[in-house]
């Protein structure tokens, strides 16, 4: 059977890797560019918030906002001898942000832009920035360089649909009829704001002015007006960002835990995604317990009593876990059909180097299988 | 490590010391390291002392009401059992609660935050609507009964995982920060205030016992204290494995998948091991949840974490 991993990775130029946090998502992103450069095909792994070591292992740890090839003696140190370049970086919301007024706004309007507290609002904690950014690298990426391969580690989100909204949200932010209403008078006019302030008399904007104080709404007033002329750029990128995540050449890959409030989410998503028509190539079960070989039990009825009694114990536990994990993964397999599952074991410690990816690529790759797997496949 | 205390009827011993004075427990770490379970327990248990006790989750899919055994409740607050009442805070909600607090009248409310304009203006604050869940929360605090005493005793917040969590306590601030006086930046003072008060709040961190949460755990201690000003008193390790082969039944005449079994195990014991020291280096007490193998994680896993919140019982 070919895994279905690989197949996403060798006809996909992008794959995204989604999912909620502490399940893994970034290993799994750093394992198939890994891979990817393993088998011959050029790879970017776009990460937002890597471990400290997984960052070090990659040589993350002194970068900004680009890209750094992976040392050809960082592989050989881990013993590995990887068939084309393996690049990686750590994406920085703030500096993307700012990156892209620089780049878009008229220089007179620049200072003003990245100056206002509205602006530090909007790139920093409006739900949905983080996102917007993360799909602003990956356009800019694929139309500037020319990776074979990338692999874009969304960042964790509180709310699934954080992710597939972000561009339209943003937009919906910026540029929606509530705004257009109140600006379009004072664009025609060349002055700031001058609905707002007609509006300033009238009882709904005293009421506003009772929260927020007066000054807010001139501040945001001001703010509107300055980043208004970028809302064509950004309509423009959004269709575009959209486009590319329909591509047939982008797949997704959804990564979940085995334990069941994990997988609820995981099952969330996966609807998500298919309402969206995005191509889920795989979902990715990450730390999966082995189930406890039958030949062990009558091993350990031999021991003497206190032994016995100990390893009893470990084992019910083991199996405890095992069949746990069993049960949710039948499950989701269920819930997600026809998406196929991939199964990664629980590893005694957490994968933070190239080595440890390269044995966690066996298991996407399909060159390794739990036997829970088997047993359900 | 925990020892299993003999049951007593009726006699339930206190919230362990570090936390029995405070008002309110704000439960927080990385996701899926149990913070609601240990919200459910935390917050049992001081009912079950006679606190009149609010859990409450943020804006989240409900689950301290199903953990214990309960139906959903929702954005209302709702007494569930003795002395203890859930809610589940939603931005809706709050928001509508907070305006009419502030306008006092309904019709205004409809009038004005029903109007499209200005629930897109709304959204262009930052943070608000952090803010008025949080709002709601410190509310239930200061809130009195015609007699005047406190409604609620305690609150246990089962508080959003490490990034929201440090975006949601440092709102007051951060409002304080953007928005020029008036009643917001009123409220937003207060609430500030209230947060970072030793002698009302403490902070609990829930961690695992492996290398990354634990990482995590140390960087959102040292997050909380420098942007939020909050001191955290209790670090809970949850999930521990004691050990439990020693290293003469390991060079005993095993199979080498026999030892192999018990070899896994003191990994994973080390591994716990190794967490509880690297949590002390914080300074605070460390107290042992183990892990629980029990069939379904529901009542029965919040009664048996519950326990492990006595008084006597916190790790030195």
């Amino acid at each position: 059977m070919t895994s279905p991993l690989r197949k996403a990775l060798e006809g996909s130029s992008v794959l995204v890797t989604v999912g909620s946090g502490g399940v893994g998502k970034t290993t799994v992103a750093a394992t198939l560019a890994l891979r990817a450069a393993m088998e011959g095909k050029g790879s970017l792994v776009v990460t937002i918030d890597p471990a400290k070591r997984l960052a070090n292992s990659l040589g993350l740890s002194a970068l900004g906002n680009t890209e750094a090839r992976i040392p050809d003696a960082t592989f050989a140190a881990a013993g590995l001898g990887p068939q084309a370049p393996m690049h990686a970086m750590m994406l920085d919301m703030k500096r993307t942000w700012d990156e892209l007024i620089e780049r878009r706004a008229p220089p007179d309007k620049r200072e003003k832009i990245l100056n206002t507290r509205f602006y530090q609002a909007l790139s920093t904690a409006l739900a949905g920035s983080q996102e917007y950014v993360a799909m602003e690298k990956l356009c800019e990426l694929r139309a500037e360089r020319d990776y074979p391969l990338v692999v874009l580690d969304t960042p964790p989100t509180a709310h699934a649909l954080d992710f597939l909204d972000a561009p339209s949200r943003i937009l919906d932010f910026l540029d929606n009829d509530a705004a257009k209403w109140l600006l379009t008078p004072a664009l025609a006019a060349g002055k700031v704001g001058l609905r707002l302030f007609n509006l300033g008399g009238s009882y709904v904007a005293k009421t506003i002015a009772r929260f927020t104080g007066t000054e807010t709404l001139q501040q945001l007033a001001d703010f509107m007006l300055n980043i208004s002329g970028l809302n064509e750029g950004f309509r423009e990128r959004a269709h575009e960002t959209r486009a590319l995540l329909e591509a047939p050449t982008t797949s997704f890959v959804l990564v979940t835990g085995p334990m069941p409030e994990r997988l609820d989410e995981a099952i969330f998503f996966h609807t998500l995604l298919a309402q969206n028509k995005l191509n889920v190539a795989a979902i990715v079960v990450n730390r999966v317990h082995s189930p406890v070989p039958d030949a062990l039990w009558p091993q350990v009825a031999r021991l003497p009593q206190e032994l016995l009694r100990k390893f009893e114990k470990t084992l019910k536990e083991n199996e405890h876990l095992a069949t746990q994990d069993a049960r949710g993964i039948a499950r989701l397999r269920e819930a997600c059909a026809p998406t196929p599952l991939v199964l990664v074991p629980r590893f005694e410690r957490d994968v933070h180097d190239l080595r440890m990816l390269w044995e966690t690529s066996r298991y996407l790759w399909g060159d390794a299988r739990l036997q829970t797997d088997e047993a359900a496949g | 490590m925990v020892i299993p205390a003999p049951r007593r009827v009726n006699v339930q011993p206190p919230v362990i010391s570090e936390l029995s004075d405070k008002r309110l427990l704000i439960v927080t770490g990385k996701g899926g390291v149990g913070k609601t379970t240990l919200s459910a327990a935390l917050a049992l248990q001081s009912a079950r002392e006679g606190n009149k006790t609010l859990v409450c989750e943020v804006n989240a899919k409900e689950r301290v009401t199903g953990l214990l055994g309960k139906a959903e409740v929702g954005p209302e607050v709702t007494s569930i059992e003795d002395n203890l009442w859930a809610v589940n805070l939603r931005p809706a909600e709050a928001m509508r609660e907070y305006a009419l607090m502030v306008l006092r009248f309904e019709s205004i409310y409809s009038a004005v935050f029903e109007n499209r304009l200005v629930r897109y203006f709304l959204r262009f604050i930052p943070s608000l609507q952090e803010l008025v869940l949080l709002g709601k929360i410190l509310f239930h605090l200061k809130e009195k009964k015609p007699d005047g005493t406190f409604r609620f005793d305690r609150i246990v917040v089962d508080a959003p995982a490490t990034g929201h969590a440090i975006t949601f306590l440092s709102v007051p601030q951060v409002i304080l920060d953007t928005v020029p006086p008036g009643a917001l930046a009123t409220d937003a003072t207060w609430m500030r205030d209230l947060l970072v008060d030793p002698k009302v709040t403490a902070l609990v961190l829930v961690s695992l016992p492996e290398e990354l949460p634990v990482n995590e755990t140390l960087e959102l201690h040292d997050a909380l204290k420098a942007r939020v000003r909050l001191t955290p008193q209790l670090v809970v390790l949850n999930g521990y494995i004691p050990r439990r082969f020693g290293p003469a039944e390991l060079a005993a005449g095993l199979a080498d998948e026999v030892r192999e079994v018990a070899r896994a195990h003191e990994v994973r014991a080390d591994l716990s091991e190794a967490s509880r020291v690297r949590l002390l280096t914080l300074g605070l007490p460390v107290l042992l949840v183990p892990r629980l193998f029990l069939p379904a994680f529901g009542r029965g896993a919040v009664e048996e974490v519950a326990t492990c919140f006595a008084k006597e019982r916190a790790a030195p």
